[in-house]
């Protein structure tokens, strides 16, 4: 039986292929619309970035490639064994420019993609906070009156800059993890022991 | 058609199960599988009760997830959230002038308020045992081979017993005397194997030195029992800890010696866990399930609370993730029986006395004579 990796077709899918070609390891040319593709002792699922951590977690698949940011959203129980160095980006809180530290109430209001590292990141500061969960396009919130502040992963701080935003705090680092379902590692130590290494010889 | 009353009244709440004919019955072949292998290795049965004060389960790990209720004279009660505090109570108490080593084995459900997720719901069917007093490596050999057995019994395939032993990580952090704050984060990332992440955190802590250089080794220290060989030496530098990789070694010896060496795993960045464990701790694996099957450990200060100190370590199994587990690894087997004889109705009282009859003679029976 091969092994199985979730992957997802989001912006770490670039920096995952390039890995597996360097690490001599087969990877779809284009998956097209298939979402599972069986290629020379590889099985790859390709799923949305949020869920790849629920489909090793549950053991569908016994490895895939998550952002920290994703993994700290989403809390789940697998082994992270390899950071893979690529998809570097930053979680922040992020606010409309010359805006001062104060919110305009005394709960303040945070739009995000990431509801439960953002309510924590307040919350263990003694600060009430009131999470709205968008799906996208959150740095609209705060111009059109939706929040006070923003929690969003950036990476060259243009789209904030764009949208009248600047940084004001950082709440995590994130780059792309290499995760491990935990029964895999034990189960199918072999056979994940050798994916592990070849990928942590070809990590940039 | 929908009709609001009686729709709300068939919702069921979240984490709650139930299980209706083959599946009952299955469960109900595999709860007796297990109980034999106890019994066979000498273990007595307990029935404990369901409810007791809050007090007996108040260990950090379970207190949160523990369903309690003030009873009628204001004291504070719960829901037993597991087995293994509650045997330690009995054993101090209700058993207490039973000489060690005590061997209990039970099979029943816990409740715990968990959001229902990847294979734990708020109910939870426990098949375990509690082996308390008596010496401390034989016992933990003996309950490995143990939980090898229902395993084997049961005809689960391509399974590890996964050990670690909690003493490795606590004697690296004490020699490094790290505060509570670093020590959680650090635990978080030793969980996920994140040997860079266990890294920054000893960097943060600015902790280095021999003691720091194993800790970011432990993270990755898993494999087969050559493993532990390997980790002797990098933990050289903490007595503690290598202490603990000693105790490991001459179980994880014994259980090859028995012919379970293919079975063991060796995975000294385990640290997940009840906070009671304080020697061996293990997982049970198998192909097929994407989490464990069950796991134990050692446990020599619970009993302590409980006015009786002595050493003991326990193990159990989750029904559900075995019945779970064997539908994936089995073809579903006919396990419902010989069919029913229908007892036609040719006068009440006649058709009672030759359903009797044909109870008597051990058929099953149909009564009424419906088809089925």
């Amino acid at each position: 039986m091969s092994l199985t990796v979730a992957l997802s077709k989001g912006k770490l899918l670039g920096g995952s292929e390039s890995l597996f070609r360097r690490a001599g390891l087969p990877f779809p040319d284009d998956p097209g619309r298939r979402l599972v593709v069986a290629l020379d002792g590889l099985r790859f699922l390709f799923v949305k970035d949020m869920d790849v951590p629920t489909y090793v977690e549950y053991g569908v698949a016994d490895c895939g490639i998550a952002g920290r940011d994703v993994l700290l959203e989403t809390g789940s129980d697998v082994y992270e064994p390899l950071d893979l160095g690529f998809g570097r980006c930053r979680l922040v809180v992020a606010r409309p420019r010359g805006r001062g530290s104060e919110a305009r109430s005394s709960t303040l209001r945070v739009a995000t993609k990431y509801p439960k590292v953002a309510g924590a990141h307040f919350l263990e500061r003694g600060i009430s906070v009131e999470v709205v969960r968008l799906a996208g396009s959150v740095e609209l919130a705060p111009g059109l009156g939706l929040s006070d502040c923003i929690v969003d992963v950036v990476e060259t701080g243009r789209t904030l800059e764009e949208n009248g935003l600047e940084q004001v705090e950082d709440v995590a680092a994130s780059s792309a993890r290499l995760i491990v379902n935990r029964a895999s590692y034990h189960a199918r130590r072999d056979e994940v022991g050798r994916l592990v290494d070849t990928l942590g010889k070809a990590r940039s | 058609m929908m009709n609001g009353a009686s729709h709300r009244l068939v919702q069921v709440p979240p984490g709650v199960q139930c299980f209706v004919g083959a599946e009952a019955r299955r469960r109900r072949r595999i709860e007796e599988a297990v109980i034999s292998v106890f019994e066979g290795w000498d273990y007595e049965e307990i029935i404990p009760p369901l409810f007791d004060y809050a007090d007996v389960f108040a260990t950090p790990g379970l207190a949160a997830r523990t369903y309690s209720f003030v009873g009628r004279d204001g004291s504070l009660l719960a829901l037993r959230p597991d087995f293994t505090s509650l045997l330690a109570k009995i054993a101090a108490g209700r058993l207490a002038h039973v000489a060690p080593p005590i061997r209990l084995y039970y099979s029943g459900e816990v409740l715990r308020y968990e959001p229902p997720k990847a294979g734990r719901q708020s109910e939870l069917f426990q098949m375990g045992l509690e082996h308390l007093g008596g010496d401390s490596r034989a016992a933990d050999a003996e309950i490995l081979a143990i939980a090898g057995e229902c395993l084997e019994r049961l005809g689960i395939g391509g399974w590890v017993l996964a050990l670690g032993h909690v003493g490795v990580f606590h004697g690296l952090v004490r020699a490094l005397g790290l505060g509570e704050a670093t020590v959680d984060v650090l635990e978080q990332r030793m969980e996920a194997k994140d040997g860079e992440g266990v890294r920054a955190v000893l960097a943060g802590a600015k902790a280095s030195g021999p003691a720091a250089d194993a800790l970011v080794r432990l993270s990755s220290l898993a494999g087969d029992r050559a493993s532990l060989a390997e980790a002797a030496r990098a933990l050289e530098c903490c007595p503690d800890a290598a202490r603990a990789v000693a105790e490991l070694r001459e179980v994880a010896d014994a259980l090859a010696a028995a012919g379970l060496g293919e079975r063991v795993a060796i995975d000294l960045g385990e640290v997940r866990g009840l906070d009671y464990y304080t020697g061996l701790v293990f997982r049970v694996y198998a192909r097929g399930l994407g989490f464990e099957v069950g796991g134990g450990g050692r446990y020599d200060t619970l009993l302590a609370r409980f006015g009786r100190p002595m050493p003991a370590v326990g193990f159990m199994l989750g029904l559900d993730r075995v019945a779970l587990l064997l539908e994936r690894q089995q073809a579903p087997s006919a396990d419902g029986g010989a069919p029913a004889e229908p007892i036609a109705n040719a006068g009440l009282g006649a058709a009672l006395k030759q359903a009797r009859a044909r109870r008597a003679a051990g058929a099953r029976v149909r009564f009424g004579g419906e088809a089925r």
